[in-house]
């Protein structure tokens, strides 16, 4: 089912979900250890990717917006008030961090005055002024927003595992790639 | 030597004569009013540089293109391009090489007309590999006997062996690089 239903995450929203967070992880990683590059010319090969991957990440939270905006999410779970708004606040943070990842890069290469091209496909402008008095400032931003980002995440994975392994419900399987449902509706998998 | 054979000669004679009577003009360069720069891509975006130190001999008239030559001599250890890891590259081995060759050298001696423009057929040595070089001239005399000249025209970067080894890679750095020079010329 590509759409979701009240009970369960669509195959869309499903894949948006788990690409954006393998790469947006695995990017960051891979950014981190840029410095691992034996030459010059390779760290310029693994920035592009590094940019490449970011950018692919920016444009599929953009699809995912607007897969949202036209689908509506499934019905909450019951919840202690708390957890529930606890649960809409860490969402949308994690929405924030994933634009602010890319964008946080984009910013970065601007004022270091770097070419940005996906792919070798095509160049895309810069979005601020090259300014080497902001090159740390931004590099820092981007840097440490992945931490935040890590921390965030923790609690958005804790709270998942603590669904599935404490209060054995949907939560987690209902966003499970082909999972099927224990307390739901039964159906196909999605 | 009777008159026919002188008659016959008389061509010849003049046609040799010809370069030295109609001597084109001696230049120098103004430099605080010149540029000598490149344009070169880098992951799909140009990027310009400019040599500080350069040295040009012109001699030049378009009305006497036989007796034109240019004579350049660029420091390549003076390149710069408005990014400090770039600029710190250019001279290294795998660029310039500027140690082993502190001078690249351009000589033309042949010009063609094209239009409103003059083609130097010439040579540039750079990185100790010689290889033609054809570069577009406009030239425009000014008022009290100097004059301007734009020269442009493009070379292949590994022609030279500038950027070899694995920066060969053209999908990163374009092969083609296109040189600009604006040259403010007095007579000597």
């Amino acid at each position: 089912m590509l759409r979701n239903d009240p009970w369960r995450w669509g195959a869309v929203a499903k894949f948006f979900h788990w690409t954006i967070a393998l790469l947006i992880l695995g990017n960051g990683v891979f950014g981190l250890l840029m410095d691992l590059a034996r030459t010059p010319m390779q760290k310029v090969d693994w920035m592009a990717l590094h940019k490449s991957i970011g950018l692919t990440v920016l444009a599929l939270l953009v699809l995912r917006l607007l897969w949202r905006a036209f689908n509506r999410p499934p019905h909450e779970l019951p919840a202690p008030p708390w957890q529930l708004w606890a649960a809409r606040v860490v969402h949308v943070v994690l929405y924030l961090l994933v634009a602010a990842l890319p964008l946080s890069g984009w910013w970065f290469n601007s004022v270091r005055g770097y070419p940005l091209q996906f792919f070798k496909l095509f160049n895309l402008p810069a979005i601020a002024a090259k300014n080497p008095d902001l090159r740390h400032l931004s590099h820092h931003v981007h840097e440490y927003l992945f931490w935040i980002l890590l921390l965030v995440l923790a609690a958005h994975v804790g709270a998942a595992l603590k669904h599935h392994v404490f209060d054995d419900d949907d939560v987690l399987r209902r966003m499970w790639p082909f999972a099927r449902l224990r307390h739901g509706p039964k159906g196909e998998s999605a | 030597m009777t008159r026919p054979a002188l008659g016959r000669l008389a061509p010849l004679l003049f046609c040799l004569l010809l370069p030295v009577a109609a001597t084109a003009t001696d230049y120098r360069v103004l430099q605080d009013q010149s540029t000598l720069a490149f344009t070169a891509t880098f992951q799909g975006a140009p990027f310009q540089g400019n040599f500080a130190q350069w040295q040009a001999a012109i001699r030049f008239d378009p009305a006497h293109l036989a007796g034109s030559r240019f004579d350049v001599t660029v420091d390549t250890t003076s390149a710069s391009t408005g990014d400090t890891d770039r600029d710190g590259a250019l001279p290294g081995a795998d660029f310039f090489n500027a140690t082993r060759y502190p001078e690249a050298h351009y000589v033309a001696t042949e010009f063609v007309r094209a239009g409103a423009q003059v083609i130097a057929h010439g040579q540039l040595t750079l990185r100790g590999v010689a290889h033609p070089l054809d570069l577009t001239v406009t030239f425009a005399r000014q008022p009290g006997g100097t004059a301007l000249m734009d020269v442009t025209g493009t070379l292949k970067r590994l022609d030279y062996g500038v950027g070899g080894g694995e920066y060969a890679d053209t999908s990163v750095i374009g092969n083609a690089v296109t040189v600009n020079a604006h040259l403010a010329l007095a007579p000597k």
